[in-house]
């Protein structure tokens, strides 16, 4: 048997991939989605985290313009990569299979 | 910092534009935008700390073997936690920097949002700055318009070489039938070509072709799309569908693209086409088309003027009767709206930065003097082994730290600032982007350079006057430490400019002054006080000829004269003081200029007897008009003083004759000159054509009233609705008012350049306080040893007060000598004064003088009270 290897996402990275999961979404909805569960990011810091799962390659974003009464804006919009859906399927599958191994498992500290 | 900052920001742009949507009050709009900005400003905070705490995780994520003690990064952190530290320690010092920065930089900010707003930000059409206006300047009186005439318009549109396209257009007001009361839309005469010279794009249906401006042509118009959300409910069905727009139904056959507006500022609600003959017309000064064009891709403005140059001599050559002396140019577009704003703005952005340069100079002073007060810690450093460059290096960082709180609270005061800036301009400022001033990425880029670069002054300053040479004797005796010669000089030579400065100021702020008492002052040749202008239509299909409308008119000039308050009633094509300059060609009957050569123009109005009765312009011969004059009699005029001392210098006027478009038209009548234009015009010579001749369905009513003019507005709109229920009413002003906003540009600038010459010369006497109290304070000794070596209380303070009065008298002299440089820059906005008037430069330098003196009292009145016992036994 493979031996299982950590997850590299962290828990906020795994929700954010999870709510990417569902097709491509504005910033501001993942970040509204996130904070269901609890987690509140200012606005800087949440793009902050966006702008480094993008350098890492696991998600992709990019600028839309949206209209809004007479004004244009500009919005950040984001869709998962392969890669993304990669690490996010592992960790799923890591806390899904490993984790429940490893609580059947009976330990010693002989 | 950009991958941060630019999604959250436009997060927080959606969610106030959602907002904004689902608030239909303008005051809780207001308010909804300062929360908008202070959270930009919040959101900008927020996004330096999250990146710096971003880098600083990763600097510390490396083990530390891996990093240098001098590298850049630890010694940034170094130096920026030791200057807070400090700062901290002294809140007093702090607080008194952070404030006199925060007030230049808020200054500077919130003008530079406006100046951004009005003159940076893109006009709202396709590549904008292709786009130039075509005006027209008459050699003989210098004056320039905007109105083409449409001969010379369809010849130079042939001719022309350097334009892609050239398109005529013209700018109104209609009224719209049928969607319940009749209303008022802006309309937007477009000849042939003029969308596709702005490159608009319909929203929906197409906009207008070339076949529609032919005058066999359907009536057809094109809705903006303000006006389709508003009136019509976005309707996706609109295009077919008539619309009645004045006395004909148009069938409407497309929406313009969101946010339309030509001329830049002003709004349209429907555009319509407008015809532009394919030849020249026999009578070529009619029509009065404005004319834009769009220049070819790399021709320049100049180029441009060139071919109209060449191509207004043939015209004057080919047809001097009309042409000579008429001259075109182009202008562009960004310039010819944006006018006389863009000198008066450019000027409040230079006093400001004045305001901003004097603040520097006084944290510098405070920097300054307390690097004395550090001298010892300085000097323990140094004897450490820290070199010059490490020194500067931690007074920069102080003050690069001042300066980025200063910015931040600077940034605060101008979110508060630019409301009311705004507020403040007046109305006919119509430039494109002052209804959307904000505090976006560009004017925060602003504040940290402007924060930025006031660090590096003022932190410099304090910098340079560190000494290697001292540290020795500053350890051995650490109370004995005075200011070296240098930073003596420096702190002298600061107050010196402070002092300059403010006077450039206190100049500029005096001499608008005395213009605007001089604008006061000045007779306009009639009385505004009491007199309501209110603008009127009626429905050209139930009056369509000029009987009926003179009918109406006459019936309506009755009702209102009979109402109490009314003290006559008068009408008129041309309001006064708004800047007209539309004129008439002047011919004798009997002296007709030479063939060839084109007649002295006049200026022209079309006015019923009533008008000058209404602003009491005085009759100085003959009558007014009067009901004898009718569509059916012979044409009448009536001139101004200025024209009889011109053409009938030694005659009567009365009864001579004069060409005008209906034939010889007699002179019935003179009266005294008015100021028409401006109030800074000389009194110009005017032609007064009967309105009781050929009265329009538009007209503007004078009504001279004995009571408040605002009052009597609802019983003389009552009155004409009971004659006619279908009338419109249209602008409605006091003439007072009318006056007051001819002044508004001068009196804005004598509010802001007084408000920053206030500010100015109270730093600046803040300043003169400080060096004075240190003077003080470094010859205590000194002055205890001339006490008591007999010197009396005067003595000493003639002491104190002479080294003051010798810095106020270097900064009032090299103050005067820069604002006889600088007011010239104010030549446009004088009145009456001269840019180098010997009584402003006095006042102001005696003003300055005083506020010295006052500040030299508290320290020379310390310097008496030194009690000599006592410092000499210090000593």
């Amino acid at each position: 048997m493979r031996k299982p290897r950590l997850p590299e996402v962290t828990h906020l990275q795994f929700l954010v991939l999870a709510v990417l999961q569902g097709g491509e979404q504005p910033g501001r909805t993942v970040r509204k989605a996130i904070g269901h569960y609890g987690v509140r990011r200012t606005a800087a810091a949440f793009y902050q985290m966006m702008a480094r799962l993008e350098r890492d390659g696991l998600v992709e974003g990019w600028y839309d313009q949206i209209t809004i009464g007479d004004q244009a804006v500009t919005e950040r919009r984001y869709r998962v990569t392969p890669a993304g859906a990669r690490a996010w399927e592992e960790t799923r599958a890591f806390y899904e299979n490993a984790g429940l191994a490893v609580a059947r498992e009976r330990w010693s500290d002989a | 910092m950009r991958e941060v900052f630019d999604p959250a920001h436009a997060d927080l742009r959606i969610a106030y534009l959602d907002a904004r949507q689902r608030t239909p009050s303008r005051l809780a709009r207001a308010g909804l935008r300062i929360l908008y900005a202070a959270r930009v400003l919040l959101l900008a905070l927020d996004c330096g700390r999250v990146v710096f705490a971003a880098t600083l995780a990763f600097h510390r994520s490396r083990p530390p073997d891996d990093r240098h003690p001098q590298e850049p990064f630890t010694m940034l952190l170094y130096y920026a936690r030791h200057a807070l530290r400090l700062l901290v320690r002294e809140p007093g010092f702090t607080i008194a920097a952070v404030l006199t920065l925060a007030l230049g930089v808020g200054a500077n900010v919130a003008v530079f949002a406006v100046v951004e707003a009005v003159l940076l930000r893109p006009l709202p059409f396709a590549d904008a700055d292709r786009l130039a206006i075509v005006k027209h300047r008459d050699q003989r009186t210098g004056f320039t318009k905007q109105d083409v005439a449409m001969g010379d318009f369809v010849d130079l549109a042939a001719r022309q070489s350097v334009f892609e396209s050239m398109a005529g257009y013209g700018s109104g007001q209609g009224l719209m039938f049928g969607l319940g009361d009749p209303f008022r839309v802006s309309t937007l005469g477009a000849g042939p070509g003029l969308l596709d010279t702005l490159r608009v794009r319909p929203v929906l249906g197409r906009l207008l072709q070339p076949d529609d401006s032919r005058p066999d042509a359907a009536p057809v118009v094109v809705l903006g799309y303000e006006l389709w959300q508003s009136r019509f409910g976005s309707d996706p069905n609109i295009v077919g569908r008539g619309v009645k727009l004045g006395p004909r139904e148009r069938q409407v056959v497309g929406v313009a693209q969101e946010g339309f507006r030509f001329p830049p500022a002003a709004a349209v609600d429907v555009i319509v086409p407008m015809a532009v003959p394919a030849t020249a017309p026999a009578e070529r000064k009619s029509g009065w088309p404005y004319a834009v064009a769009r220049l070819k891709p790399g021709t320049s403005i100049e180029d441009a003027n060139a071919n109209l140059a060449i191509l207004s001599t043939a015209l004057q050559r080919e047809y001097p009767r009309s042409n000579q002396g008429s001259e075109y140019f182009a202008l562009p577009l960004r310039d010819a709206v944006v006018g006389d704003t863009k000198p008066a703005l450019l000027l409040l952005l230079a006093a400001v930065g004045v305001v901003l340069l004097i603040a520097c100079a006084n944290v510098a002073n405070l920097m300054v003097a307390r690097s004395l007060a550090r001298r010892r810690e300085m000097a323990v450093r140094m004897a450490l082994g820290a070199g010059r460059g490490q020194l500067v290096a931690q007074l920069l960082a102080e003050s690069l730290m001042l300066a980025l709180a200063a910015g931040c609270a600077g940034a605060l005061v101008a979110i508060w600032g630019v409301p009311g800036l705004v507020a403040l301009l007046p109305a006919s400022v119509a430039a494109p982007g002052l209804a959307d001033v904000r505090i976006d990425g560009s004017v925060l880029a602003f504040t940290l350079g402007v924060s930025v670069a006031t660090a590096l002054l003022f932190g410099l300053v304090a910098a340079l006057t560190v000494k290697r040479e001292s540290a020795a004797g500053a350890l051995v005796a650490p109370g004995r430490v005075t200011m070296s010669r240098t930073a003596r000089r420096a702190t002298s030579a600061l107050v010196v400019v402070e002092i300059a400065l403010a006077i450039v100021l206190l100049v500029g702020a005096g001499l608008i002054l005395r213009s605007f008492v001089r604008l006061l002052a000045v007779d306009p040749g009639f009385r505004a006080e009491r007199v309501m202008t209110m603008g009127i239509a009626v429905p050209s299909d139930r009056y369509k000829d000029a009987d009926s409308r003179r009918a109406f008119y006459d019936r309506a000039s009755a009702a209102l004269r009979a109402l109490p308050d009314v003290r006559d009633v008068g009408t008129a094509v041309v309001m006064p003081l708004t800047g007209n300059n539309w004129t008439v060609g002047f011919e004798r009957v009997e002296q007709p200029v030479a063939a060839g050569a084109r007649p002295p123009e006049v200026g022209w109005q079309v006015a019923s007897g009533g008008y000058f009765r209404a602003l009491q312009i005085p009759l100085v011969a003959g009558r007014l008009f009067d009901e004898t004059d009718t569509p059916h009699t012979r044409p009448v005029v009536i001139i101004s003083e200025a024209v009889q001392r011109r053409f009938f210098p030694h005659e009567s006027a009365i009864g001579r004759l004069i060409q005008s478009g209906d034939g010889p038209a007699e002179i019935v009548g003179v009266v005294g000159n008015i100021r028409r234009a401006d109030l800074r015009d000389e009194p110009r010579a005017d032609l007064y054509f009967p309105a009781e001749r050929g009265p329009g369905n538009q007209m503007t009513l004078f009504v001279g009233t004995t009571a408040d003019p605002a009052g009597v507005l609802p019983s003389l709109q009552a009155a004409l609705r009971a004659i006619e229920p279908s009338i419109a009413f249209l602008e409605a002003r006091t003439l007072s008012d009318v006056a007051a906003a001819s002044m508004q540009v001068t009196q804005l600038a004598l509010w802001l350049l007084g408000l920053f010459a206030v500010i100015s010369i109270s730093l600046a006497a803040v300043g003169i306080y400080g060096v004075m109290s240190y003077v003080v304070r470094q010859r205590t000794r000194e002055i205890g040893t001339r006490v008591a070596l007999g010197a009396t209380g005067r003595d000493i303070a003639w002491l104190v007060m002479r080294q003051g009065a010798a810095i106020a008298a270097c900064g009032t002299v090299l103050g005067l000598a820069a604002s006889l440089v600088a007011s010239r820059s104010l030549a446009a906005i004088l009145f009456g004064v001269s840019t180098s008037d010997p009584a402003t430069l006095a006042v102001s330098a005696g003003a300055l003088i005083a506020a010295t003196v006052a500040a030299c009292y508290g320290p020379a009145r310390r310097a008496v009270r030194v009690d000599p016992a006592r410092t000499l036994a210090d000593q």
